[in-house]
């Protein structure tokens, strides 16, 4: 049984108290619990060892994109015209990596005019060339990368207002 | 029968007719709704709708709920037909009440539902409704409950179907959830389990009902809506054609349509929308339209999971549904979202006898950490136990890369697939050319004196070898090697060739899917 010592104040006057932990009928031990106590006379359960704390995993924040309108027509569903401004129009918009790759070629600059679709820049990855667009219509404010560049995976590559 | 009862009758029935009254329906159409029995009459064919249940009231006596009148306890339910077939279905009123669920209520729904899964009709559910009736308390509850346990019996018995056309917050939730396809109508519906003041209060996050659970979030970011409309109208045409490719139930085949395409129709330009360089990208789309029924594609979770594209079509008059990957989003590469939305897409299928036909272009898994650490491993299970458990007639084609374990699981043979067909560009292996060299060949280009020259030499020889439908086909794993324009007519002869199949499968309570 191992002692532990603690400090408890009582009305601002401070006591140094030794506590031993005795032998007793002990708690029942939790299915899957590690943190159970082992009851004493017992051997220690076997629940392996702990896995120790992941790491803090950056999550790439999932920013709510307008549903762009649909290229191809959709056929025979009696489809209303679509006239709704999409959410989040208005505000600029950043174009982030949905992979890391490389670079391989930027196809805007400040202040182009784009729409929905037009292909801002070719990000090589999973040995594909793949055409990042612009999610919807509107002026490019900001490029941040070049030919060139390896990104990863969230970075901002082109900001369009 | 005496005219007094029939006058009774009448105004018994104008009573729940009129709903909340003029001024509450007036307010519905102002925030651009339509209400409950307006919808279902656009749902059903033109005046067969028929409502039951129209005289179930409360009978709750608490917090001045004695006096307060609901008129059709704020939910329309009944039966109709949709393109003659029928069909079970509820709108929630918001006019009465808000909509808000209580025991009489669940009590209106639970009957719809029963009926639905004992004749094997499809269930459609028009969700409109603030919520719980607090008033009522635990009965309220317990109604939620029982239309859980009934959306879960009715699980591949009959096909459920759920439209979001107004708020649909806490508890209510877990009704769409369990059925098998949400619509959600921009600008009017929110879902949520917890709202955007509770989420204040308690993670200090500030986010509007619209942001934290409108049609686009949960067409784009969550996933839990399949399909995305502008208004009402919309939402009730697209439920219509989605009815128009399923079966009425489980036993039912998918209702076959009169052919209004030709069954023998080339596509002399299909092969080259793939480019021969397998670093370009297409969209997978222009493979499917030109090769289906008349391009009709019925796509579902068109928004979310881009890099896995999968929706109904018709070949030769018959439904099929269709998982593709998509080349133009992440390279076609298989990760956690994509493996969710194709297994769960795969299963509605063979659960209603929709065969499957799975086109493949896919480098392998995303790699990173967000994938690994997000469980891509039990996520892409999915996708392998889906297509395994599937027993209604499968049909491969593999467009160009069919690499490693993302070749497996797009339904490779191994996996049970009746018939595999191969472009002539299509790339079994492993992995890819270049990848592969670096292992197998590490050694001999430390050793050699040009190991850029020795590189080139075993690519090309890996290429020759591998980079070809021949190897697979030699080992029986490919079945045929087609003319990518024959795609049409060679697509509709192996499915009309495994119409018949039957598979029996071990007798056991269920698997353990790896959810």
């Amino acid at each position: 049984m191992s002692t532990r010592k603690f400090r408890v104040t009582v009305d601002g006057e401070a006591f140094e108290v030794e506590v031993e932990e005795l032998a007793g009928p002990g708690l029942p031990v939790g299915h899957g619990r590690t943190d159970a106590p082992t009851p004493a006379g017992r051997p220690e359960m076997a629940l392996g060892t702990p896995p120790p704390a992941g790491p803090v995993v950056p999550v790439p924040r999932a920013a709510v994109r307008p549903i762009p309108v649909v290229d191809a027509p959709r056929k025979g569903d009696g489809a209303a015209p679509r006239t709704h401004t999409p959410p989040g129009a208005g505000v600029g918009e950043r174009v982030e990596a949905p992979l890391p790759g490389t670079v391989l070629s930027v196809n805007v600059k400040p202040g182009d005019t784009v729409k929905a679709g037009d292909v801002l820049l070719v990000l090589e990855a999973m040995k594909m060339q793949n055409e990042i667009v612009a999610p919807r219509a509107g002026t490019v404010r900001d490029v941040g990368v070049a030919k060139g560049d390896t990104v990863a995976l969230g970075d901002v590559l082109v900001t369009i207002e | 029968m005496a005219r007094d009862k029939l006058a009774e009758l009448t105004r018994r029935r104008e009573e729940v007719l009129a709903g909340g009254g003029p001024d509450r329906v007036e307010k519905q159409h102002a925030k651009g709704k339509l209400t409950a029995r307006e919808r279902l009459d656009i749902l059903f064919d033109p005046g067969t709708f028929t409502e039951i249940q129209a005289f179930v009231s409360h009978r709750c006596r608490d917090f001045g709920m004695r006096a307060e009148r609901a008129p059709g306890e704020g939910v329309v339910t009944g039966y109709g037909y949709v393109d003659g077939r029928l069909v079970y279905a509820f709108a929630q009123d918001f006019t009465v009440m808000g909509g808000a669920l209580g025991e009489m209520h669940a009590a209106k729904i639970c009957r719809v539902m029963d009926l639905a899964r004992e004749v094997g009709a499809p269930f459609v559910g028009l969700n409109d409704s603030g919520g719980a009736r607090i008033q009522e308390g635990v009965d309220a509850l317990n109604g939620y409950g029982s239309i859980f346990y009934r959306n879960t019996l009715s699980s591949g018995v009959i096909p459920q179907i759920s439209a979001i056309m107004g708020p649909c917050a806490g508890g209510a939730v877990y009704s769409p959830g369990l059925t098998d396809f949400v619509f959600m109508v921009a600008g009017t519906s929110q879902m949520f389990i917890t709202g955007p003041q509770v989420i204040k209060s308690v993670t200090g996050e500030e986010v509007s009902m619209e942001d934290l659970g409108g049609a686009a979030t949960h067409n784009r970011v969550s996933g839990v809506a399949h399909f995305y409309a502008v208004n009402d109208q919309e939402c009730l045409g697209m439920i219509r054609r989605l009815l128009s490719y399923l079966p009425s139930n489980n036993l039912e085949d998918p209702p076959a349509v009169a052919l209004a395409d030709d069954s023998g129709r080339t596509h002399p330009g299909l092969g080259a929308v793939v480019p021969d360089d397998p670093g370009k990208p297409y969209d997978v789309r222009d493979i499917i339209l030109p090769v289906v029924d008349a391009g009709d594609f019925f796509e579902s979770q068109a928004w979310w999971a881009e890099n896995m594209v999968t929706g109904f079509a018709r070949l030769g008059g018959r439904t099929i549904g269709i998982i593709a990957n998509q080349v133009k989003v992440l390279a076609g590469s298989i990760d956690i979202n994509a493996s969710d939305k194709a297994a769960r897409f795969i299963r509605f299928c063979d659960a209603f006898n929709i065969p499957l036909l799975t086109l493949v272009d896919t480098p392998g898994y995303l790699p990173g950490t967000a994938q690994e650490y997000g469980g891509i491993i039990r996520h892409g299970a999915k996708l392998l136990y889906a297509y395994s458990e599937a027993t209604v007639p499968k049909v491969q084609l593999i467009l160009r890369k069919a690499y490693g374990g993302s070749y497996l699981a797009m339904c490779a043979r191994s996996l049970g697939a009746d018939m595999v067909l191969a472009w002539p560009g299509a790339e079994i292996a492993v992995m890819g050319a270049a990848g592969a060299v670096e292992i197998i060949f590490r050694d001999e280009m430390k050793r050699s004196d040009d190991p850029k020259k020795v590189r080139q030499e075993r690519i090309a020889e890996y290429e020759e070898q591998f980079s070809n439908p021949y190897r697979a086909a030699a080992r029986g794993l490919v079945d045929s090697v087609i003319d990518p324009a024959e795609t049409r007519p060679e697509l509709i002869k192996a499915f009309a060739a495994l119409s018949q199949k039957r598979e029996t499968r071990p007798a056991k309570k269920h698997g353990n899917f790896p959810v």
